[in-house]
């Protein structure tokens, strides 16, 4: 097995090993990850930053979100609930943390149907002890985070290109086109969705469509059905420093009505520290020295680590 | 008449040389762009050497520079032991990620989306993306990150991308056939467009622990032309569990 782990994913056990050391001293999440508070808002509106030579606006590089990872959709710093290790009580109050990624309604709250906030309790329920498999997360079995979970997860990289842009998380990839073409047929579900994006002054608006809806948005387990769609809007600030990801939720199979969640976002460069989670890169080897990172290849063969190595499915033995 | 008739002549016989480099897509830097959707229609993932049909392979002529592949005898035996298990044993039946240059020849389309720093190359089968870094950085002073894909640095050669790839595991194989490699593999491809909707591709592979000297494989890559193409992510190895994720439903 050994063989089998390359340094991608001896960076994710890294990290996941950081997390745990840390936690002994720091709220759960661990510090690795960045934890800011506040949502700082950015207005849409007219692009003044860099253009790439096809007009878009030039947003390429490596982001992450800046708040937390995905243990908890409206409490992101608020661990997961019911956390068998002590360690992982968080020791703030609520008000003191960050906000819920639940935008709207103003309340933070899922609008769940009664019968769909029952299945998501029930998947919480059972998070830390998962007698069926359908309780093991699916980004356990290292499937892909999906839309819009990706983007609490590890960081990302953006590319650009005609036509096109490119996002490479830590678990997958999306290819969003940029050519008004139609979504593919919608008996065709995907982890990853299909994206078909424009760009309005700083925004890149995203429709999504095609989505499996097997990826939870967070460890407590809320969730959407394939009926989703999904409109992101990725809000650029002036100085291409940060964005905020707008996504606009309706599905009348689960909620009671349209909702909306916001990431916050904010880009890495050079004048980073390399982390293995927020800023997972490594220095690239150039033929002056001067400092310059890289992306990886990314390999997930297994991302149970903390869950006992339970998730391991039957093709990986 | 005679002067411009020559003209004419002259204007014939440059003409189609003069189109050939024009007519394939490039960056605005120069550079030739191979940004598209590609796949092989060769045989080669079936067997990369020549091969008569067989229950799970259509026959193929062969994509190897003198047919054969030359093997060191400890590992002829080795490939022969992976031949007889190939319906258990290969790695794509895992859904691993193919490998370099596997996932070149493999016959699932790979997108390539150039930029003048790197060509990134998205395959549909898997997870994996390759980068193939063209910004003058050198292959990473640590060498045993044993990537699937291989750590890939190219140049170019006129209007030919050469990409030295080094830095592999011992987890994929070559092909269905069970032809395979260790973890000293190297490879050296060289992409070069014939026209603008075809790319003819070669890799050449040394390893000292498998191979007697290197050897030279061949396909040709067509661009997918039919309209609104895209590719689809298969994931693949999500197949085993999608079953426990049925979406929630009201009962």
């Amino acid at each position: 097995m050994s063989k089998r782990i390359h340094s991608g994913w001896a960076l994710l056990i890294a990290g996941l090993a950081i997390c745990t050391v840390s936690q002994a001293q720091q709220a759960p999440g661990g510090s690795t990850i960045q934890r800011e508070t506040k949502i700082i808002p950015i207005e849409p509106g007219r692009w003044t930053g860099k253009r790439l030579e096809d007009g878009q606006p030039d947003v390429q590089g490596h982001w992450s979100n800046t708040i937390a990872n995905h243990n908890n959709w409206t409490d992101p710093q608020g661990g997961v609930p019911g956390d068998p290790n002590p360690r992982a009580i968080p020791k703030t109050q609520r008000s003191e943390r960050a906000p819920s990624r639940v935008s709207d309604p103003a309340d933070g709250e899922v609008p769940f149907q009664p019968w769909a906030r029952e299945k998501q309790q029930e998947f919480l329920k059972y998070f830390h002890d998962p007698i069926k498999p359908e309780y093991i997360e699916p980004l356990a079995r290292c499937a892909p985070a999906g839309v819009p979970k990706s983007f609490t997860w590890h960081g990302f990289e953006i590319r650009q290109y005609p036509g096109y842009v490119l996002i490479l998380f830590n678990s997958g990839w999306r290819i969003v086109h940029l050519d008004g073409r139609p979504h593919l047929p919608g008996n065709i579900k995907l982890w990853n969705a299909d994206s078909r994006g424009r760009w309005e002054g700083n925004t890149l608006i995203v429709d999504v469509t095609n989505n499996n809806a097997k990826a939870r948005l967070a460890r407590t387990g809320e969730f959407f059905s394939d009926n989703v769609h999904i409109e992101e809007r990725y809000v650029f600030d002036d100085g291409g420093q940060r964005f905020n990801y707008v996504a606009t939720i309706t599905d009348p199979t689960v909620f009671t009505r349209p909702w909306t969640a916001t990431i916050p976002l904010r880009r890495y460069t050079e004048k980073d520290q390399i982390d293995g989670w927020n800023y997972e890169v490594a220095e690239a080897n150039t033929p002056d020295g001067s400092l310059k990172h890289e992306r990886y290849e990314r390999m997930c063969i297994e991302n149970n680590g903390p869950f006992g190595q339970v998730a391991i499915a039957p093709s990986r033995k | 008449m005679m002067k411009r008739l020559l003209s004419v002549l002259v204007i014939v016989a440059l003409t189609p040389v003069a189109n050939a480099a024009e007519k394939i897509p490039r960056l605005s830097n120069g550079k030739p762009d191979f940004s598209g959707i590609w796949q092989t229609t060769s045989a080669a993932d079936y067997d990369l050497e020549p091969h008569s049909a067989r229950i799970d392979a259509p026959p193929g002529p062969g994509v190897v520079e003198g047919n054969v592949i030359p093997y060191l005898p400890e590992a002829l035996q080795q490939k022969q032991q992976n031949f007889a298990a190939r319906d258990t044993d290969d790695p794509r039946l895992k859904c691993w990620t193919l490998g370099t240059p596997r996932g070149i020849y493999y016959p699932e389309p790979f997108q390539i989306l150039q930029r003048a720093t790197d060509v990134t190359v998205v395959f549909q089968f898997g997870q994996s993306v390759r980068t193939i870094f063209t910004n003058g950085t050198l292959h990473p002073k640590v060498t045993d990150n044993e990537f699937y894909l291989g750590d890939s640095r190219g140049h170019w050669e006129g209007d030919t991308l050469v990409v030295d790839v080094t830095d592999f595991n011992e987890d994929t194989w070559l092909d269905r056939a069970g032809n395979f490699h260790s973890a000293k593999l190297h490879v050296v491809e060289r992409w070069k467009f014939l026209d603008a909707h075809t790319i003819e591709y070669h890799a050449t592979l040394e390893d000292p622990e498998v191979f007697a000297r290197p050897w030279t494989l061949s396909v040709i890559l067509h661009r997918h032309r039919e309209k609104n193409f895209q590719l689809i992510e298969n994931y693949c190895f999500t197949r085993d569990f999608d079953k426990y994720y049925p979406v929630p439903a009201k009962e």
